[in-house]
């Protein structure tokens, strides 16, 4: 057991944890951050996407003790002072969602993706979600979602 | 519950004497996204991690014209998105691009995909499935479960990177608690699907990958379903130097990386695919069927042959 | 009327789920909570001969101990086929079967403690195939005892109407394909998840990823012998279903179980190949479709032969076995027809019911049949399709009643917008277009339990603050029923949907509704939402009427007011509510539906029933690789006939999904077995289309505006799948001139009849 120090969502948590316990361990059954989703647990749908020092990661293949000391943001951080990100918004209002299991892990990838490629165009923004998984939307509308939520960061 | 001490050191030589002090049960823990796999399915458990996060001399990526160095804890993400390997090695670009997906290439490195473990469809399954077969060879079973056989694992390599600099006739740079050696990647594959990887001597880490041999022409491909997601079922990378040296490096098929080289001029194609697939021990353990493979380890050649000339 | 009704409309709970809110299962806690660990066979078919739980329930943390005999009572989600039982009682039957069970302190104590247990068991002969199991076998092989054949034999469908096979040999042409499929399964990003909770006055609330609670109440109170009404199945945010959550399962009664044995609260969390392994996906299916037509390319007979691979248990598998053949009876008119449709028992996860059931593989088999036909008159693919449709208000040789139909306008669509007759069989070699359509139920008319109750009834409620609440037990499974309950009364009433609440899927709180499948639920809910608000409506004008002295019949409403068109009446909605309140308080009003009589009297007449049907046509361009065998589908245009799109935003949401699914089962999705084990159950080698896999889509609501669905509403998330599939088909006859008859459709077949070079 060793002692982590993690920047969650703003806020700082200590808890001591074993080397093989994962973030999404931590988050969803030890911190109650449930809206991060575990679809496989065996890194291949992307529905645990949340940001490392920024960085999409998938957690439930990292281990939060490689979390000590850093920033982790997840679904519950996002948006700021009760409102919501653009590609929140679009996803909501565009039809970018139907069941919304595979949803916050959308959001999560495509909040940093777009962050560093404001212009991004279709085929960009579907190599981006090219791992997060979704059964039910065929995706045509998450992508048209992100889109219109880059068009909306780009006019402010 | 598990006792698994955790290291994160900040130097090579640290994590190197970190390894010689355990030196049956550690891990060098890079991206960590083939090691979770292994530990999700309880074919692993590893009981000393050595986390190479926090060594900085291990990301630096350094290309001076045609003169390629890169760090082993260098990001696929990375490399796919470095203006100078899209540049001078394309290659390696496309090869990082077929891997995983963007937001696991950000996590992975180069590293942790030079020593990916070889995969086989009877063995990455889980506990409970391994145990209803009764388990195989590379695990803690008798028999090969493809084969029937008692004494040879035919799991597959499946590096997408390890083939592309391959063909750019890449070296690596490994330090062990002795010394720094350096060796040709492709000496770092053993045909054996039980031992896989060279024993790297004491400790033993990459550290760096380079190489100078700036292909005139490439060619790469990658045999997959869907265009994200799917390890390999068969990747084929070749370049041709200035020197009108042929390198055609195929992985995927066999329990290691089998490359030919040869001058250009030197060899047929009919000659060309005959050294390959002599080489290759393609069994029936992956997704696609084995007489498919087969027949595009063929069809990959040709087609890259039909490029170059 | 279309205020809402009709307007793209955002999913009411969209914002809970863009933000991580939006609860599902396993995301509840409660207080000292425990946790379910499953201990699986490891043998396709054994007798079990001993099980030793001792060294599990001295486990440290190990609460309980359950195994088959605690949980004896056999049950099924058809009352006519209960073959199943919680846990293995005597033997196993697919590998994976649970066999187990045990509650723990945490997840890793439960799992530790599940594989301490010690079966023993002795095999018996394995059924993989259906081949082997169509063969004879002995008594003591056979994989249920109750089945009355010498085979593994589960059920015999068959259907025949004015002798198809005569009508076939007497035809002009005529074409007889064998065609084979491979099961696929539902593959919903969320896995099954249940929560189980024993309250002190002896009742059960389980908490539950179901999209039918009310057969999942009726069967926990069947198999835990509890009364119906000490029993609550709620179901909270669901992430998708697809007709793979609408049976009651197994972890479902045995978390109960031990809530009840451990008078603890209990988890029970499916592991994604666990998942997998419960599987009622797609039945695995092989036939022989035989079509003949006339000259001038007339249908005239369809008689086909079928075998579906329905794993170890029955679950849906009876309906299956009808909708395989009954479902080919549009939306082409074809008056010789008939079926056999032979379901077997196989040692492997047991098949049901998945978006499109029991329709979407004979669908493939006779939209490429038709195809080959039109090749053979040497007509347009389109062309043949047109003059073979249905008409409106008919009925088919089997007597299901057709009213509404858009399907000529369906193909009108495709055709026009993909430039069919400017490019079908001109475009370059790899390189083609494929046509298809589709036909569906919209809600099955026959409950799956019979009574003489509604099958579903609608709750409203007006409350003192203005709001109305919408109670039903429809499962919005993700494709919007919450959604539409709001719209309707936000449209009956004249109100802004934020006024109106929902509590839905509790069967302690709302009137039962049989469930989310069979694309029931717009129809049907729908149908009773619009009669319970259209009470409340007349109840508040009456109210208002009494005391303003005006004529109820003049009264409207709409943006938020209450009033009569010459302007004596004109109330804010609060204050009509005020005066509807006045001596009464609070109020609720019922509506509900029952599907009208339908269907002649022979035996199996049943089947296919429905108050209305869907019809979809759909257009796919693909490119092949001829190195490699790849099929890419680059474009795709479907138009569906929904009757009336009540939210086009989620008409749209579920044409795409469907095309998704159909995708991926036409080229890279399977079930893959090694000797009985599924050697797949993961999302690498389970290959569901990415993005990048998905190709563009255009897509065209049709409406016919049905006389019975409410606002003139059909279905929309089953039927668009049924054409994707054979498009794609035949697309890649256009593109290189191969009939593919085996799916998914993966690269190497293609290369194999490549190689054979293109015949027929
Ligand atoms: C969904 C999914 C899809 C994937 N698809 C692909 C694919 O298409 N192709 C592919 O090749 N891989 C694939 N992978 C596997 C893996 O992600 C990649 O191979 C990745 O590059 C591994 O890098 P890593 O840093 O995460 O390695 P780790 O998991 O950290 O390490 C892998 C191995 O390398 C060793 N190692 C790491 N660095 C060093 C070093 N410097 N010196 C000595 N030993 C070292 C580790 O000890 C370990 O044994 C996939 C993984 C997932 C989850
Ligand atoms: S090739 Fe044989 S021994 Fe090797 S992993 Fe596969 S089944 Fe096991
Ligand atoms: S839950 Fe992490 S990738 Fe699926
Ligand atoms: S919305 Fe259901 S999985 Fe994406």
């Amino acid at each position: 057991m060793q002692k982590v120090k993690l920047h969650i969502n703003g806020f700082t948590r200590t808890l001591l944890v074993n080397a093989h316990e994962t973030l999404l361990d931590t988050l969803r059954e030890r911190l109650n951050l449930t809206g991060t989703k575990r679809g496989c647990d065996q890194g291949s749908c992307g529905s645990c996407t949340v940001l490392l020092d920024g960085t999409p990661v998938l957690s439930c293949i990292t281990p939060t003790i490689r979390c000590d000391g850093r920033k982790i943001l997840t679904i519950e951080g996002i948006g700021v002072n009760g409102h919501l990100h653009p590609v929140q918004e679009r996803l909501a209002s565009d039809g970018g969602l139907q069941c919304g299991f595979c949803t916050p892990g959308v959001v999560m990838t495509a909040v940093p993706f777009l962050q560093e490629n404001p212009d991004a165009t279709d085929d960009d923004i579907k190599e981006a979600l090219s791992g997060n998984l979704c059964r039910c939307t065929g995706y045509k509308k998450i992508i048209e979602a992100v889109r219109h939520a880059a068009e909306d960061l780009r006019h402010g | 519950m598990s006792t698994s001490s955790y290291f994160l050191p900040g130097t090579i030589d640290e994590a190197v004497s970190l390894a010689k002090a355990h030196p049956n049960d550690h891990v060098f823990y890079a991206g960590g996204t083939d090691i979770q796999l292994h530990v999700k399915q309880r074919l692993i458990k590893p009981n000393t991690i050595i986390d190479l996060t926090a060594i900085e001399s291990l990301k630096s990526v350094s290309i001076q014209k045609k003169n390629m160095k890169l760090g082993t804890m260098v990001t696929l993400d990375q490399i796919v998105k470095n203006p100078d390997i899209q540049k001078f090695y394309p290659i390696l670009a496309e090869a990082a691009k077929s891997i995983a997906t963007p937001v696991i290439r950000k996590s992975a490195t180069l590293g942790g995909n030079l020593k990916v473990s070889n995969r086989c469809s009877f063995y990455n399954q889980s506990f409970d499935w391994r145990q209803s077969v009764g388990s195989c060879l590379k695990d803690t079973g008798d028999i090969c479960q493809v084969t029937g056989g008692l004494n040879h694992c035919y799991s597959r390599n499946v590096s997408d990177l390890v083939p592309a600099l391959i063909a750019l006739n890449a070296r690596i740079m490994v330090q062990t608690s002795t010394g720094i050696n350096e060796m040709p990647l492709i000496d770092l594959y053993v045909p054996d699907g039980l031992i896989v990887h060279t024993p790297l001597g004491v400790g033993g880490i990459i550290t760096e990958i380079f190489t100078s041999d700036e292909p005139s022409k490439w060619w790469f491909k990658k045999l997959r379903l869907r265009k994200s997601l799917d390890f390999t079922s068969l990747t084929v990378a070749a370049t041709v130097n200035k020197k009108d040296v042929l390198r055609v490096c195929v992985n995927g098929v066999s329990m290691a990386p089998v490359l030919v080289e040869t001058g250009i001029n030197d060899v047929t194609l009919e000659g060309l695919i005959l050294q390959v697939k002599r080489a290759c021990k393609t069994v029936d353990n992956d997704y696609m069927p084995l007489k498919y493979r087969r027949e595009m380890i063929s069809a990959f050649i040709t087609d890259c042959w039909n490029t170059f000339h | 009327m279309g205020r809402v009704i009709g307007k793209p409309t955002p999913l009411i709970d969209a914002v809970q789920k863009v933000t991580g809110k939006a609860m599902y299962t396993d995301d509840f806690k409660f207080p000292n909570m425990v946790y379910v660990g499953l201990h699986r066979s490891p043998h396709a078919h054994a007798k079990i001969m001993s099980i030793d739980t001792s060294v599990a329930a001295a486990h440290p943390g190990i609460k309980a101990v359950i195994t088959g005999k605690d949980i004896p009572i056999a049950f099924g989600v058809l009352p006519i086929s209960p073959d199943e039982t919680a846990m293995a009682v005597d033997k196993v039957r697919y590998v994976g079967e649970i066999v187990a069970a045990v509650a723990g302190e945490t997840p890793e104590a439960a799992r530790a403690g599940a594989d301490l247990i010690r079966v023993s068991y002795k095999p018996i002969k394995n059924f993989i195939t259906p081949d082997e199991s169509l063969v004879e076998c002995s008594e003591d092989e056979k994989i249920h005892q109750h089945t009355k054949n010498s085979k593994n034999i589960h059920k015999i469908a068959d259907l025949s109407f004015n002798d198809p096979k005569d009508g076939i040999a007497s035809s002009s042409f005529t074409r007889s394909v064998d065609f084979k499929f491979a099961g696929v399964t539902h593959a919903f990003t969320e896995p099954h998840s249940t929560i189980a909770v024993w309250n002190g006055d002896e009742s059960l609330l389980v908490i539950t990823a179901t999209q039918v609670p009310h057969y999942l109440h009726r069967t926990l109170s069947k198999v835990l012998d509890i009364p119906l009404h000490k029993i609550q199945v709620k179901k909270p945010a669901l992430g998708g279903g697809f007709g793979g959550k609408s049976d009651p399962f197994p972890h479902e009664m045995i978390a109960s179980k031990l809530a009840i044995l451990t008078n603890r609260p209990v988890k029970c969390t499916l592991t994604r190949e666990e998942v997998f392994l419960t599987n009622h996906g797609r039945h695995p299916t092989e036939m022989t479709m035989s079509v003949g037509c006339d000259v001038a390319g007339k249908i005239t007979a369809l008689d086909t032969d079928i075998v579906i691979d329905g794993g170890a248990y029955g679950s849906f598998g009876v309906v299956t076995s009808y909708y395989n053949g009954v479902l080919l009876q549009g939306p082409y008119k074809i008056d010789r027809f008939g079926f056999i449709t032979r379901r077997v028992y196989t040692n492997k996860p047991q098949s049901g019911a998945m978006r499109g059931h029991g329709a979407v593989n004979p669908r493939y088999a006779v939209e490429v049949v038709l195809d080959m036909l039109a090749h053979d008159v040497g007509m347009d693919p389109c062309d043949f399709r047109q003059q073979n449709f249905l008409s409106e208000n008919t009925k088919t040789v089997g007597e299901l009643r057709i009213t509404s139909n858009g399907i000529r306008e369906c193909l009108e669509t495709v055709r026009r917008k993909s430039g069919w007759d400017d490019r079908y069989g001109k475009l370059p070699n790899g390189h083609g277009l494929g046509v298809a359509c589709g036909f569906f139920i919209s809600g099955s008319a026959l409950p799956i339990i019979w009574n003489r109750y509604p099958q579903t009834v609608v709750h409203a409620k007006l409350d003192f603050d203005g709001r109305i609440v919408m109670f039903s037990g429809a499962s919005d499974i993700g494709q919007g029923s919450d959604t539409m309950l709001v719209q309707i009364a936000a449209e009956e009433l004249g109100i802004s949907m934020s006024r109106v609440q929902v509590e839905v899927a509790d069967t302690k709180l709302t009137p039962v509704d049989l469930g989310s499948y069979s694309s029931r639920v717009t129809f049907m809910v729908g149908n009773a939402a619009k009669q319970a608000v259209d009470k409340i409506r007349h109840q508040i004008a009456a109210s208002v009427g009494n005391e303003k002295s005006v004529p109820r019949e003049a009264i409207q409403f709409a943006d938020e007011r209450v009033f009569t068109d010459d302007g004596k009446l004109n109330l804010t909605w609060d204050e009509a509510v005020d005066i509807a309140m006045a001596g009464r308080g609070a109020f609720v009003e019922s509506g509900f539906y029952i599907s009208p009589k339908l269907g002649g009297k022979f035996k199996g007449s049943g089947a296919g029933l429905s108050p209305a049907y869907s019809f979809g046509a759909f257009i796919a361009e693909v490119k092949v690789d001829p190195m490699t065998g790849q099929v890419s589908v680059i474009k795709v245009w479907s138009a569906h006939d929904c009757g009336k799109a009540l939210n086009p935003l989620s008409v749209e949401g579920q044409i795409e999904g469907s095309i998704h699914m159909g995708l991926g089962q036409v080229v890279s999705e399977d079930m893959r077995y090694h000797n009985g084990r599924l050697l797949n159950a993961n999302f690498w080698d389970y290959r569901i289309p990415m993005t990048l896999d998905t190709p563009e889509m255009d897509v065209t609501i049709i409406e016919s505006n049905d006389g019975e669905g409410p606002y003139g509403a059909k279905e929309a998330g089953e039927g668009p799948i049924h054409p994707v599939l054979p498009a794609i088909g035949n697309a890649i006859y256009d593109a290189v001139g191969i009939r593919m008859t085996e799916l998914p459709i993966t690269p190497d077949k293609v290369l194999t009849e490549l190689r054979k070079g293109g015949q027929q």
